[in-house]
């Protein structure tokens, strides 16, 4: 029933109003509900996509931003494939607390976790980060970034996509390194093989002297 | 048509010969008395149809007549009907009549209501019998009052009459609204409930539904609040009497939401009775309620967080937390934190002991819970409410949304959810040090299979999230199943690991470094060898440690799974889905249990086995394979290549059979086995043989597979196949034999070939005896 071949862990993180609810209902239901209450400790959705011809599951979990959901929140780092950590372009103490949100995810997430940063809200006139200064930001602390809006859909999907594909990336690198691995060993099994056919066809030209280096190369060419 | 066939059928008739032709005679004067008698039927029938056409005639002169008379009938229904229709016309007139005469009935029968109330409220009020007043003035607001200003546009001759009464009426119900303030008002001065509820019942009589509410409200949470501080003050006190220090606090919580239930199930069927009419009186008594009651639990909490020291053990337990993720940096988070609580815990002042937070969980889950079930009741309130009063399933609907908006709303929402903060936050402190303290206290005891280590984290993390359950909270149980998993992830596994990891210890490889061994620890003053079997019993412990958790985790898992269904019946099914991630979560920290095992296995195989089978195994190089009979009875007579291997080879695996779990045991048979096949493999391509030694050969490898088909429950025949078909092969009589065995068809007993056919001719040179140009001429 459940086709896919990858199943991805997305969690979002961010200060308290700075749209992640939206950003996941825009992505998995295509809305976008203005007057959005305060999402209470974590949201869960799903949504199968197709990247490079691949079904790919992806879990998305909504966490809360404020304060007191921090220790149901912090729970579900461990197991992110990726973090995406939203700040509202608009309003300055959102991008001012990543530095406290990173120390977070160094705290809880798993070390090799994709980090994407993500400034929202790019439909409003009253920027207060300009996009160079977001990128920066994301450049020193070894993020992707993006800008997107919520309301407009802008980016949105691009967002989530562009994780997908990543971190497919990275797991097939993952099982490459090992199919290398498996190469590799069938590699040297091949030129053990090869060992006994050449100790092989000695013998057989000491055994038998006449026609013995023809016997043998005929034995290596049925191998 | 008849033509046509009578020319197909002297068409199809061959009339090349007489004989034919008479026998095309025979059937033409056939088909000619067919035909004959068929014309003699139709015939007979003649005189019948003729009978029949005449007395349709006959009946058409009747018809006539009853088209007639049916034409009559028509014309008197059309009658009928016409008179029908005057006739109900005239019923509906005088129904409109009846109606008209009725309202206008109803009409004076509300002015002589009018007329006496008007009358009778003001003796009622002056008489003090507000009932009564307000009895009058409810039948006057029933009345319609634009009909009454119709009625004395009406009636011009007595406007004064009518106008008059309804001036009355309404400065009455002025009057009368102030009043039953003032005295209701008085009655909540002078502390009579009777009065105070007397005068309840009155406000929806004078149409002032949401003042009384309002106003019994402030009286019922003006009585709560001065309940509550009382019993607040001495909270200790009661607690101290009912010997529940430990939960003074819930159990005050408790209190106080059970006051709050108590006053909306009371009040209940007042206002349904007395408010009916006005379907969101209860939630706005419930609205009303629902502030006094976050002021009374934010005292409560305030109380209690002052009492049980909770920011002081917040930021010990966030300090803890930072100590232990500095340790993290440098890669040995669990070995720093465990070093750090082999400290004696009471001499670091700073450090919290999770015992004395253990009863503050409790409280705290307690307290939780009551919150959850305090919301859980006043849905249900609301919801019998909504459908006594309402009809439509969508202002029911309206009704419960507008409450949790108002849940979402109110500070003791807020409060939960700082609540659930804190249990989470001590949880996790609890469960991470106390499997830190079990692992620290792992004990083994000579005998067992497994340390205490397994039963006493499990049994930790069983507590905790059933502890997490008794929240009541979907999300906290969530947060607490991760919270476990990772604990299981980090610090258990990484402690089972790090024995694993340092490898199992290898006895010495020969005399000189074990004597100069000895020699060394005597020197100083401590014997070597000892220390080595407590690293090994160690290994082997730890790895059915971790065999037996990645057991224990699967029952976890589905006794949690069960515990769930069972606390939370109703979820939603996004809140299953929330569940049943976390709970997959411990499926990957079993897979994580089991690739520790693999590893630990793969250690014993290149510490333990390896190092000792490969003598063993080399042994067989030591053994001359080209036999006379002499030499072979000699050689059997004496020991054996076979019964010297086995032997060692069951010293080997005795050594591990009571130590390991039977798991872990069928494990390490299964890569003796692979590993013994392979060296001997290697062993047997090194060495030649004749036929004799061949058949020594076979025989060994099939005593060897006996007694590794025996010394496991499962089965390791198959990784004997290739090393039997060896065997075989060198057991030939002839060269030419092989041809025999080789096609699968001949031989069924025999697994299929795992040699390919250019290893079968290499194998086939070992055998000095066989001419290369036989092995070169087979068909395989």
């Amino acid at each position: 029933m459940e086709d896919y071949k990858f199943l991805f862990k997305i969690v979002l993180v961010g200060n308290a109003g700075v749209g992640k609810t939206c950003l996941v209902r825009r992505f998995t239901q295509g809305l976008f509900p203005p007057g959005q209450g305060a999402t209470i400790g974590v949201d869960f959705m799903i949504k199968t996509v197709e990247v490079e011809g691949e079904k790919i599951k992806l879990q998305i979990w909504d966490t809360a931003g404020q304060e007191r959901f921090r220790s149901i929140t912090q729970s579900y780092y461990r197991s992110a494939h990726a973090l995406i950590l939203v700040y509202d372009i608009s309003c300055q103490p959102t991008f001012d607390c990543l530095p406290d949100w990173l120390r977070e995810i160094q705290e809880y997430a798993n070390s090799k976790v994709l980090k994407i940063l993500v400034g929202n809200k790019t439909d409003r006139d009253d920027r207060e980060i300009p996009t160079q200064i977001g990128e920066e930001f994301a450049k020193q602390h070894d993020m992707y970034f993006l800008e997107t809006s919520a309301k407009e859909a802008e980016n949105v999907e691009r967002l989530f996509y562009e994780i997908a594909a990543e971190l497919i990336s990275q797991a097939r690198s993952k099982d490459g390194s090992s199919a290398a691995a498996a190469a590799a060993a069938a590699r040297q099994a091949d030129t053990g093989s090869s060992i006994g056919l050449s100790s092989l066809s000695a013998k057989a030209a000491q055994s038998n002297c006449c026609g013995g280096s023809g016997s043998g190369s005929s034995t290596s060419q049925a191998g | 048509m008849a033509d046509l066939k009578v020319s197909d059928m002297v068409n199809s008739l061959d009339l090349s010969t007489t004989e034919k032709v008479d026998e095309g005679l025979l059937r033409i004067a056939e088909k000619e008395a067919e035909i004959d008698a068929r014309l003699e039927s139709v015939l007979s029938k003649q005189c019948h149809i003729e009978a029949r056409l005449s007395s349709i005639g006959r009946a058409m002169a009747t018809l006539v007549i009853v088209e007639n008379d049916s034409n009559k009938l028509n014309q008197q229904i059309v009658n009928t009907a016409q008179l029908a229709e005057s006739v109900s016309a005239k019923v509906r007139r005088l129904d409109l009549a009846r109606c008209r005469a009725s309202e206008c009935q109803q009409r004076v029968h509300d002015l002589i209501d009018l007329q006496l109330c008007s009358q009778g409220v003001v003796k009622a009020i002056s008489d003090e019998d507000y009932e009564k007043g307000a009895g009058h003035i409810a039948r006057f607001l029933a009345m319609d009052q634009q009909l009454l200003k119709r009625t004395a546009d009406d009636v011009q001759g007595s406007i004064t009459s009518v106008s008059d009464a309804v001036k009355t009426l309404e400065d009455a119900t002025e009057k009368m609204k102030d009043l039953i303030s003032k005295r209701f008002d008085e009655a909540v001065q002078s502390d009579d409930l009777a009065s105070v509820e007397r005068f309840f019942k009155i406000f929806p009589l004078v149409g002032c539904h949401r003042i009384g509410i309002e106003k019994f409200c402030g009286y019922i949470c003006q009585k709560l609040s001065a309940k509550s501080q009382k019993e607040l003050r001495n909270t200790q006190d009661i607690a101290k009497a009912e010997r529940r220090m430990h939960l003074a606090y819930a159990d005050r919580l408790t209190a106080v939401l059970e006051n709050f239930a108590r006053v909306v199930e009371v009040n209940q069927p007042i206002i349904e009775a007395f408010y009916g009419q006005e379907s969101n009186s209860l939630l706005d008594m419930v609205t009303i309620l629902q502030r006094e009651c976050d002021l009374e639990v934010k005292n409560l909490l305030l109380e209690f967080n002052k009492h049980r020291q909770i920011q002081y053990r917040i930021k010990q337990v966030n300090e803890s937390a930072q100590r232990s993720s500095g340790a993290g940096s440098n890669n040995s988070s669990s070995m720093q934190s465990l070093g750090h609580y082999r400290k004696p815990s009471g001499g670091s002042i700073d450090k919290l002991n999770p015992k004395d937070i253990d009863a503050i969980i409790a409280e705290i889950t307690v307290m939780h819970s009551r919150i959850e079930l305090y919301f859980r009741f006043m849905r249900r309130r609301l919801q019998v409410n909504a459908e006594t009063c309402l009809q439509e399933a969508d202002a029911q609907k309206k009704i419960l949304n507008e409450y949790e908006k108002i849940v979402n709303r109110c500070d003791l929402s807020r409060q939960m959810q700082e609540i659930l903060s804190t249990y989470l936050l001590f949880e996790r402190y609890f469960m991470e040090e106390s499997v830190l303290k079990a692992i620290g206290l792992d004990t083994y005891e000579a005998g067992q299979q497994c340390s205490s280590i397994v039963d006493d984290v499990f049994f930790i993390l069983r507590k905790s999230i059933r502890r997490a359950l008794t929240t009541q909270s979907i999300n906290g149980t969530c947060a607490v199943i991760n919270n476990v998993a990772a604990c299981l992830d980090g610090d258990f596994v990484a402690a089972l690991k790090a024995p694993l990891k340092s490898g199992y210890p290898s006895g010495y490889i020969d005399l000189a470094q074990a004597y100069n061994a000895i020699q060394t620890s005597l020197q100083q003053g401590k014997l070597h060898s000892s220390d080595a079997d407590r690293v090994r019993a160690n290994f082997i412990v730890q790895l059915n440690n971790a065999d037996m958790s990645t057991e224990y985790i699967e029952t976890l898992w589905q006794a949690m799974e069960q515990e769930i269904a069972g606390t939370f019946p109703s979820m939603s099914a996004v809140e299953r889905q929330l569940l049943d991630s976390c709970l997959t979560e411990l499926k990957n920290v079993r897979d994580a249990l089991k690739a520790t095992v693999d590893f630990g296995i793969q250690q014993l195989r290149s510490s333990a086995i390896r190092p000792r089978l490969n003598p063993w195994v080399d042994e067989f190089l030591n053994y001359s394979h080209h036999l006379t009979e002499e030499e072979l009875a000699t050689y059997e007579a004496g020991e054996t290549f076979v019964q010297y291997f086995i032997v060692q080879l069951d010293g080997l695996l005795n050594s591990f059979k009571n130590a390991l779990s039977p798991r872990n045991y069928d494990a390490l048979v299964s890569i003796l086995a692979t590993e013994v096949t392979n060296r001997l493999e290697r062993a047997i391509k090194k060495s030649t043989f004749n036929r004799l030694g061949g058949l020594v050969l076979d025989q060994e490898v099939r005593a060897l597979g006996t007694y590794l088909t025996g010394a496991t429950s499962w089965s390791v025949r198959d990784k004997m196949t290739r090393l039997s078909q060896i065997a075989t092969l060198l057991n030939l009589d002839k060269v030419a034999e092989l041809n025999e065995y080789w096609n699968p068809e001949n031989n069924s007993d025999m697994p299929s070939w795992r040699l390919t056919s250019n290893e079968a001719r290499t194998i086939l040179t070992l055998r000095s005896d066989f001419r290369m140009e036989d092995i070169k001429r087979l068909q395989l």
